[in-house]
Parts: structure tokens; C-alpha cells; sequence
């Protein structure tokens, strides 16, 4: 009868240790079309950090001054003078901090491409950011295109008529900011695919 | 023997915890979208009917003020439009989500339509804002003058419609990670 006992109850915690091993030491499954989806990741977000801080660099150093003045007045035009302008390099600068700093989960999503949690955390950020991304890029363009056409009804003057170079900086700094833009929808769609597919 | 039943029997409860978890966010998801058409749907005719005309004139310059004179207003109402048109329909979507909680590729494309509307719908009331905030600052360095000391009703109209926008923009990123955390739960 103890014999009996015995060995049932050997059988029983070697199968509790194999299983036990089985969970520790799983196998890695193939990375496949989710591993190719994470660097496709990485290598855009590289691309979106050089859009983002172009951005904010260029706004930021556009600053005109004309060659001709009066006694009292100076024609200058800066992305100071424009609220919209401060609002536009200080966001992108925070847009392309974030996307630096979300580098190592991008590298981890490579190393282990079923993890859903690294890729999870991506894409709550990267929906904030692209949201901040989006709202400065659109209100730095409806600036840009005033001063490009001016308003007849409000009596608007396009000041791009005399400041050119200020406004080919700032026209620049928006398309920039739109790549950027476009490059983190595009991650928010890949990395949801990724999540979405087994 | 004792010990497989044992596992089977956690394994239904996680599934259990896990289908009402995704029926109550199907639910939220829901009720947020209900709330997001709404909001879209007042900003876009709030601003689209919109239309001052001053008392007096000039001989030959009438003072009249549509949303229409400025493009960044109309982009505005048709972004608006767009978001709440296509919020209408993906009701019935998220009722195939509360019916059948079906982590498939129905919440993907859900996911995938939204960011796009989130994007459109950002990028037009950002537009409209950054006009509104000229409207009522103006620009001395621009010599842009700030209309809205003429024109009060339509500046508080145009300035009343920015927050139907506004309240649907988070209700839209919240729709976002939502359907994200579904997902990720499989």
C-alpha cells in the first residue's frame, strides 16, 4: 500500500516540475511579420524625430528683418510675434522628445514581437502625441496660409508680400511638421494591426 | 486529474472576466460615440449658420460676416460634418461589438477609421481656433486688425462652436485606446 502511495505521488510532483519547466523555458515562437512590423516601426519613428525637431528648428529660426526703416519703426517679423508660432515649435519640441524617449519600447517591441504590452503602452502615446502633432501643425498652417493670401473680408493684409523669407521658413516648418504627422498615423496603424493579428 | 480540472475551471473564469470586461468597453465605446455625434454634429451647425450683417453701410460696402469668408472656418464645418457623419456610421459596429464581442479585424478597421477622423477633426478645429484667437487678439505686428469688436454675435458663435470640438476630440482618443485595450487582451 505505501509503495503504491509512494510512487503515485512521485509521478505526480514530476509532472508538476515538467509542466513547471514547459512555462519557464517555452520556446521562442518565429518573430515573423510582426517582428518585420517593429523595426518598420523603429525606422519611421527615427524618421518622425528628424521631422518633428526640423520643425520646431526651422520655426524657431525664422526671423526677418528688412533692409529699410523708418524713424521710429523697424519691420520685423519673428515666430514670436505670433502666438500660434510659440505654440507650434514648443509642441513639436515636445513631440519630438517624446518620440525620442519611446525608442526603447520601439526596440523591445523587436526583440519580442508578441509582447502586447510595450506595444499597447505605444499606442496610447502615440495617439496623444499625434493629436498634439496634428492640432499645432493645422493652426501654424491656417496662420501661414493668412500669410500667404490675407483675408479680404476682415481686411487681412498677406504679409508674405514683404516678409518672403520669413514666410518660406514657416511654410517650410508646417510641411515638416505634417510629415511627421503622417509618419505617426502611420505607426498608431501598424502597431494596432500588430496587436489585432495573431 | 484533479489538478487539469482545476486549470480548466480558471481558464473559463479568466475568459468569463475577460468577455464581460469587453462587453463593458463595448458599452463605454457606445455611449462615448453617442456623445462624440452629438458634440461634432452642434459644433459644424453652429458654426454653419452663422451670418451677422451690421446696421449701417457704406454706399457701396455692405459689413456682413459668414463663416464662408474665412477658409479656415469652412474647413472647420466640413471636418466636423465628415466626423459626425462618419461617427453615425460606426454605431452600428459598436453594436456588433456589445452583441458579439469579436476582437477581430472589425475593431482594427474601427481603430485604423478613427485615427484618421481624429486627425482630420484635430487639424480643422485647430484652424478655426487659431483664427478665433486672431479674431479676437488680432496682430499688431501683422497690422491684422481683431474683428471681433464689430462683429460680437458672430465672434461668440464662432467662439461657442469650438468647444462641441473640443470635447469630441478626447472622447475620440479615449475611443482610440479602448478599442486598443481590447485588443490587446486576447
Amino acid at each position: 500500500m505505501s509503495t503504491i502511495i509512494d510512487v503515485a505521488e512521485s509521478s505526480k510532483a514530476h509532472a508538476i516540475e515538467n509542466e513547471k519547466a514547459a512555462l519557464i523555458s517555452a520556446p521562442q515562437r518565429p518573430g515573423g511579420w510582426k517582428k518585420g512590423i517593429s523595426i518598420m516601426d523603429f525606422i519611421l519613428r527615427l524618421g518622425a524625430i528628424a521631422a518633428s525637431f526640423g520643425a520646431a528648428i526651422t520655426m524657431a529660426t525664422s526671423d526677418q528683418i528688412l533692409p529699410f526703416f523708418t524713424q521710429f519703426f523697424q519691420f520685423e517679423a519673428s515666430y514670436d510675434s505670433f502666438s500660434t508660432f510659440q505654440f507650434f515649435v514648443i509642441a513639436m519640441a515636445f513631440v519630438g522628445g517624446y518620440l525620442v524617449l519611446s525608442l526603447p519600447f520601439s526596440i523591445v517591441t523587436i526583440i519580442r514581437p508578441h509582447a502586447n504590452g510595450p506595444r499597447l503602452f505605444l499606442i496610447i502615446l502615440d495617439t496623444v502625441f499625434f493629436t498634439l502633432a496634428t492640432a499645432s501643425g493645422a493652426s501654424a498652417a491656417a496662420i501661414v496660409y493668412l500669410a500667404h493670401n490675407g483675408n479680404q473680408d476682415s481686411n487681412w493684409l498677406a504679409i508674405c508680400n514683404q516678409f518672403g523669407d520669413f514666410c518660406a521658413q514657416t511654410s517650410g516648418a508646417v510641411v515638416s511638421s505634417f510629415v511627421a504627422v503622417v509618419v505617426l498615423l502611420l505607426l498608431i496603424v501598424m502597431s494596432s494591426l500588430a496587436l489585432g493579428k495573431h | 486529474m484533479e489538478k487539469a480540472t482545476f486549470v480548466e475551471l480558471s481558464e473559463q473564469k479568466i475568459s468569463n472576466q475577460n468577455g464581460k470586461m469587453k462587453r463593458g468597453v463595448a458599452v463605454i465605446d457606445f455611449i462615448l460615440r453617442l456623445i462624440a455625434i452629438v458634440a461634432t454634429l452642434a459644433s459644424a451647425i453652429a458654426m454653419g449658420t452663422t451670418d451677422e450683417t451690421l446696421p449701417f453701410f457704406t454706399q457701396f460696402v455692405r459689413f456682413r460676416a459668414k463663416y464662408d469668408d474665412l477658409p479656415a472656418l469652412r474647413l472647420f464645418v466640413v471636418a466636423s460634418a465628415i466626423a459626425s457623419g462618419y461617427l453615425i456610421l460606426s454605431l452600428p459596429f459598436s453594436i456588433l461589438h456589445i452583441i458579439r464581442s469579436s476582437a477581430g479585424m472589425t475593431r482594427v478597421i474601427l481603430i485604423i477609421l478613427d485615427t484618421v477622423m481624429l486627425a482630420s477633426l484635430t487639424a480643422g478645429s485647430s484652424a478655426a481656433a487659431s483664427i478665433v484667437y486672431l479674431a479676437h487678439k488680432g496682430n499688431t505686428k501683422a497690422n491684422w486688425f481683431a474683428f471681433c469688436q464689430q462683429y460680437n454675435s458672430f465672434c461668440e458663435r464662432i467662439s461657442g462652436s469650438m468647444i462641441g470640438s473640443f470635447i469630441a476630440i478626447p472622447l475620440f482618443i479615449i475611443l482610440i485606446i479602448l478599442s486598443a485595450l481590447v485588443l490587446s487582451r486576447r
